[in-house]
C-alpha cells in the first residue's frame, strides 16, 4: 500500500511534467527540449523563494508558475518563432531548444553553483496521515492535489474555453486557423507559457518531494517525460496523465522487486512495447497522411 | 606543433565520425538517437572480443576490433530498424533513444563490461589513424551524394510519398541508411574506446547522443562536409575559450549554447551552407537521342489494355467516395476524367496509382493487380503521376527533381562511384541527358539549376510533369495539371499532352478546365458522386444531359441547397472558363458531398 501511494505521488509529478511536454507537441508539433531546463530552474527558484524570500511553500508555488510562464514565452520567442517557416523546423527547433536549455542551466550554475541544494530545515509541515495503514505526509497530499488540479484545469481550458478552441484549431491546421481569424502567434506563445508553467510547478513539487535540487535533475526526468508522452499517446493530455502514473507505479514496484539498477529499463521497455504494438500510444489518435 | 594539438585534432576526427552516423540518416530525413547505443555495443564488444595487442600487434588488434564493432553496429541497426522503420520523425527519435538507454542500463549491469567502473582498453589510436578513418567515412558520403542511391535518400527526406511514386522502395532505402548509421556509429565507438583508455556505459548516454546530433545539424545535414565542420566547431569553441582565458565554470557552457543558437537561427543549412554549392547542369546537347545507359522499358502496343477496373469502390467510414467503377483504358488513349468537386476523381487515380487501397472491386494496371501492391512496384510497372497539390522535392534543384524521376530507368551508381569506375560516370551522364530532355520537353531548361521551391506555381506544375516523364512511363496520370494556369499556359499544356500521346504514351488526366479537356482528349469520363455517369468522345459527353445536370444542377438541387448548385465554380467551368479557380470553394461545407476531395494536408512529418 505504501508503495502504491509513493508510486502515485511520483507518478503525478511525472504526469504534470509530461503534460507540459505533450501540450506543445500536440498543438504545435514541436518538441521543446528546453522543458527540462525549466523544470530544473524552477526548482532552484522555488528553493530560493522559500530560503531568502521567507515565503511558505504554498506561496512560492504561484510565483513559480508565473516564472515558468515567462520562461515559456522567452523560449518560444527565442528558440521557436524565428524558425517557424523553415522546412527543417523540426530539427532546428530541437537544436535551438537544446541550445537555450544549455544556456539556462549555465545561468543556474552561475547563480547557485554546481552543488545540490535543499529547502531550509523546517519548511515542511510535519502533519502525517494514516491511509489504509500507510504513512502519508501533508506535503505528498498537496503534491497530488496540486498536480491533479492543474491537469483538470488544463483539460477544462483546452476543451471548453475560447483559447482552448483556438489551440485545437491550430493543432488541426495552422493555416486554416489563421484564415479563420485565430491569432496563431498568440496561441502559440500562450501554449508555450502554459506548458512551461506546468513544467515549472512540476519542478518545484519534485524538489519538495525529494528535498533536493540539482542541475542535472531536468536531464534525468527528460527521458522519462519522453517515454510517458509516447506511451500515453503524443499530444494526448489524459494519455500523459495515465502514462505518468503508470510509470511512477512501475518504477516504485521495480525498485522493490527487481532492483534499483534496472529502474530506467522499465520506462523504455514500456516505451518500446507500446511503439511496436500501438505506435499512436495508449490514447493517441493515429494521424493518417493524406495525398 | 602537431603534438601540442594532437588531442584536440583526434577529438575533432572522432566527433566528426560520430556526427556522420547521424548525417547518414538525417540525409534521408530520419531522426535517430540510437547511435549512442550502437557505438556503446560496438565499443564494448570490440574491445572485449578483439585479441590483445601483445599477440597480434596493436594496429591489427584495432583493425579487428573495428571490424567487430562495425558489424555489431550494423547488426544492431537491422535489429532495431526492422521493427521501427515505420515510425517517423520524433517517434523514431524517441524509440531509438529508448533503445540507447536500454543498452546503457543493460551494459551497466553486466560483469564483463566492468559496470560503472568501465573497461580498460589500450590506447592505440593516433591522430593519423583517426583522420584516416574520418577521411574514409567522408569519402563514402561524398561519393554517395551524386549517386542514384544518394539522390533517392534526399528525395525521401523531401517528400516520402512522391519518392514512392517515383519507384523508390522507401523501406529498403531507409533501412540501408539506418544500417550505414549503425556501422559508422560502431566505428566511432571502437575508435573512441582505443583512444580514451577506459570506457564506461555512461560515456554513451543521452547527452552523448544529443551532442552527436547537434554536431551533425550545426555542421549541416544536407552536405557531406557538414559533420566535419560541426565537429570542428563543437571541439574548438571550448579550446578557444580556454585559450583566451574564459575560465568561470558557467560561462563556457553559456557561450557554447549561445553560439549554437546563433548558428541554428541564422544559418539554416548549418555551417556547410557557408560553402558554395556547385549546381550541376546537363552537359552536352539535350536534344541528342542517345539513350544508352538507361534501362529499356517495354511499352504496351496501341490498343492493349492498360487499366482495367471492375466494380472498383472506395468507402471512407460509410461515405462512398468511389462506387462500382468499371473502366477500361487502352494504350494510346488520352482520357480526361472530369466531374464536380468531390466526385471521387482523385480517389480513383489514387487507387490506380496504388496510394489508396480500394475497399471493393478489383483493378489491374499494366498487368499489376492493385490493392496490396506497394506504390513503388506499381511505378516500376510503368505508372507515373503528378499530384493535385505539387509534391516536389523542394530543396533539390529542378534538374535533381527530374533525376529522381529517372530513378527507375537509371542504374545504381553508388558502389561504382566509390571505385571511380568509368561506367558509373557514363550512367550518370545518361541519366542527366534523360533529365535534360524531359526538362526541355516542358520548357524548363533555363531553370534547371533553380531550387524547386523557388519556381513559380505554373513552373512547379510543369516540373512535376517533367519528373513524371523521366521514368519513361507507359501510363501517365496527371491530377489537375492546369490548375492555376492562365489560358495561354493551359493551351501549351494541352499541346504537350497531345504530343506525348503521339509518342505512344497513355494518359489519364483529371482537370476542371472542361474546355481544355474537350480539346485534348480522345475520350472523356465523367464522375459524379463516385459513379461514372458518362463516358465517350468529347462531343458525346458535352451533349450528354446527365453531365449538364451534374454540372449545372437541377431545380431540385437548388431547393436542397445542394453543393453543386450553390458552387459558382461548377457553372464557371461548365461554361468553359479558362482557368479553374483555386480549390476550396466547394470544400467549405462539411457534410456535403463536395468535401470528398482530398483536403489540402499540411505535412506534419519531420523533414
Amino acid at each position: 500500500m505504501q508503495q502504491l501511494l509513493n508510486g502515485i505521488f511520483i507518478g503525478s509529478i511525472y504526469a504534470l511534467f509530461a503534460i507540459g511536454f505533450t501540450l506543445v507537441f500536440g498543438i504545435l508539433d514541436r518538441l521543446n527540449l528546453a522543458h527540462p531546463a525549466v523544470f530544473a530552474a524552477s526548482a532552484f527558484v522555488g528553493i530560493e523563494l522559500v530560503e531568502r524570500g521567507g515565503l511558505s511553500l504554498w506561496a512560492a508555488l504561484p510565483i513559480v508558475f508565473v516564472f515558468g510562464a515567462v520562461l515559456g514565452l522567452v523560449i518560444e520567442r527565442v528558440a521557436f518563432r524565428p524558425l517557424k517557416n523553415r522546412p527543417d523546423a523540426h530539427f532546428a527547433g530541437l537544436i535551438s531548444s537544446i541550445a537555450l536549455a544549455g544556456m539556462l542551466i549555465a545561468v543556474l550554475q552561475w547563480r547557485y553553483g554546481p552543488d545540490t541544494r535543499r529547502f531550509p530545515p523546517g519548511s515542511f509541515p510535519d502533519t502525517r496521515y494514516e491511509v489504509f495503514g500507510a504513512q502519508v505526509t501533508l506535503v505528498q497530499v498537496v503534491i497530488l492535489v496540486v498536480s491533479l488540479a492543474l491537469m483538470v484545469g488544463l483539460t477544462y481550458m483546452v476543451t471548453r474555453t475560447r483559447l482552448g478552441r483556438g489551440m485545437r484549431a491550430v493543432a488541426e491546421n495552422p493555416t486554416a486557423a489563421r484564415v479563420l481569424g485565430v491569432n496563431v502567434d498568440r496561441v502559440t506563445a500562450v501554449t508555450f507559457a502554459i506548458s512551461s508553467a506546468l513544467g515549472a510547478v512540476a519542478g518545484v513539487l519534485f524538489a519538495i518531494n525529494v528535498n533536493t535540487a540539482q542541475l542535472g535533475m531536468g536531464a534525468a526526468i527528460e527521458l522519462k517525460g519522453l517515454a510517458v508522452i509516447i506511451v500515453g499517446g503524443m499530444g494526448s493530455l489524459p494519455g500523459a496523465l495515465i502514462g505518468g502514473l503508470l510509470l511512477g507505479l512501475a518504477e516504485v514496484f521495480a525498485v522493490q522487486y527487481i532492483g534499483s539498477s534496472w529502474v530506467n529499463v522499465i520506462a523504455f521497455g514500456l516505451l518500446f512495447v507500446i511503439l511496436l504494438l500501438r505506435p499512436q500510444g495508449l490514447l493517441g489518435a493515429r494521424k493518417v497522411r493524406e495525398v | 606543433m602537431l603534438g601540442q594539438y594532437a588531442t584536440t585534432l583526434t577529438f575533432i576526427a572522432l566527433g566528426a565520425i560520430f556526427a556522420y552516423s547521424f548525417y547518414a540518416v538525417l540525409i534521408a530525413g530520419q531522426l535517430s538517437l540510437g547511435q549512442a547505443g550502437f557505438a556503446s555495443l560496438a565499443a564494448f564488444s570490440g574491445a572485449y572480443l578483439a585479441p590483445s595487442g601483445d599477440d597480434v600487434g596493436d594496429v591489427a588488434a584495432l583493425l579487428i576490433a573495428v571490424a567487430i564493432g562495425m558489424s555489431v553496429g550494423a547488426i544492431g541497426a537491422v535489429v532495431l530498424g526492422l521493427p521501427t522503420m515505420h515510425l517517423r520523425g520524433v517517434f523514431l527519435a524517441i524509440a531509438t533513444l529508448g533503445f540507447a538507454e536500454a543498452v546503457r542500463v543493460v551494459l551497466l549491469n553486466q560483469e564483463w563490461t566492468g559496470g560503472a567502473q568501465g573497461l580498460g582498453v589500450p590506447r592505440v589510436l593516433t591522430v593519423g589513424m583517426a583522420w584516416t578513418a574520418l577521411a574514409l567515412v567522408a569519402y563514402w558520403f561524398w561519393r554517395m551524394g551524386r549517386s542514384r542511391y544518394g539522390r533517392a535518400l534526399e528525395a525521401i527526406r523531401e517528400d516520402e510519398l512522391a519518392a514512392r511514386s517515383m519507384g523508390i522502395d522507401v523501406g529498403r532505402h531507409r533501412l540501408a541508411a539506418f544500417v550505414t548509421a549503425g556501422a559508422v556509429a560502431g566505428l566511432y565507438g571502437v575508435l573512441y574506446a582505443y583512444y580514451v583508455r577506459l570506457i564506461a556505459p555512461n560515456d554513451f548516454d543521452f547527452v552523448a547522443a544529443v551532442e552527436g546530433l547537434v554536431t551533425a545539424v550545426v555542421g549541416g545535414s544536407t552536405m557531406f562536409l557538414g559533420p566535419l565542420l560541426g565537429s570542428g566547431f563543437q571541439t574548438i569553441v571550448p579550446e578557444i575559450q580556454r585559450a583566451v582565458g574564459v575560465e568561470a565554470g558557467w560561462i563556457r557552457p553559456f557561450l557554447a549554447g549561445l553560439l549554437l543558437l546563433v548558428v541554428i537561427l541564422f544559418l539554416p543549412g548549418g555551417l556547410a551552407s557557408l560553402l558554395p554549392r556547385r549546381t550541376r547542369m546537363p552537359s552536352g546537347a539535350a536534344d541528342d537521342d542517345d539513350t544508352t545507359g538507361l534501362a529499356g522499358r517495354r511499352h504496351p502496343a496501341a490498343g492493349e489494355p492498360v487499366i482495367t477496373l471492375a466494380g472498383l469502390g472506395k468507402e471512407y467510414g460509410g461515405v462512398h467516395a468511389v462506387r462500382g467503377v468499371d473502366l477500361e483504358i487502352r494504350a494510346g488513349e488520352v482520357v480526361g476524367l472530369i466531374g464536380p468537386n468531390g466526385a471521387g476523381k482523385t480517389t480513383l487515380v489514387n487507387m490506380i496509382s496504388g496510394l489508396v487501397p480500394p475497399s471493393s472491386g478489383s483493378a489491374t494496371v499494366l498487368g499489376t493487380a492493385i490493392g496490396s501492391t506497394p506504390v513503388h512496384r506499381i511505378a516500376a510497372a510503368g505508372v507515373s503521376r503528378t499530384f493535385q497539390h505539387s509534391k516536389l522535392f523542394n530543396r533539390l534543384s529542378a534538374l535533381e527533381n527530374v533525376l529522381v524521376g529517372a530513378h527507375l530507368v537509371s542504374r545504381p551508381t553508388f558502389l561504382r562511384r566509390l571505385l571511380w569506375l568509368p561506367s558509373a560516370r557514363r550512367d550518370e551522364r545518361a541519366a542527366l541527358r534523360q533529365a535534360a530532355r524531359c526538362l526541355e520537353r516542358v520548357g524548363l531548361t533555363d531553370l534547371a539549376a533553380s531550387r524547386a521551391e523557388a519556381l513559380s506555381y505554373g513552373d512547379q506544375r510543369r516540373l512535376e510533369i517533367a519528373r513524371a516523364l523521366a521514368s519513361d512511363p507507359s501510363l501517365l496520370i496527371l491530377d489537375e495539371p492546369a490548375a492555376g494556369m492562365n489560358h495561354v499556359e493551359a493551351g501549351r499544356l494541352s499541346e504537350l499532352i497531345r504530343s506525348l500521346a503521339l509518342d505512344g504514351l497513355t494518359i489519364l488526366f483529371i482537370e476542371h478546365n472542361v474546355g481544355m479537356v474537350l480539346q485534348t482528349c480522345t475520350r472523356v469520363v465523367v464522375l459524379n458522386f463516385g459513379e461514372v455517369i458518362a463516358s465517350g468522345t468529347p462531343d458525346q459527353v458535352a451533349a450528354d444531359p446527365a453531365v449538364i445536370e451534374a454540372y449545372l444542377g437541377s431545380a431540385d438541387d437548388d431547393a436542397d441547397g445542394g453543393p453543386l448548385a450553390g458552387s459558382p465554380r461548377a457553372g464557371a467551368t461548365a461554361a468553359g472558363a479558362e482557368a479553374a479557380p483555386p480549390d476550396a470553394v466547394a470544400n467549405l461545407r462539411p457534410g456535403a458531398a463536395g468535401t470528398l476531395d482530398t483536403p489540402d494536408s499540411t505535412p506534419r512529418d519531420a523533414t
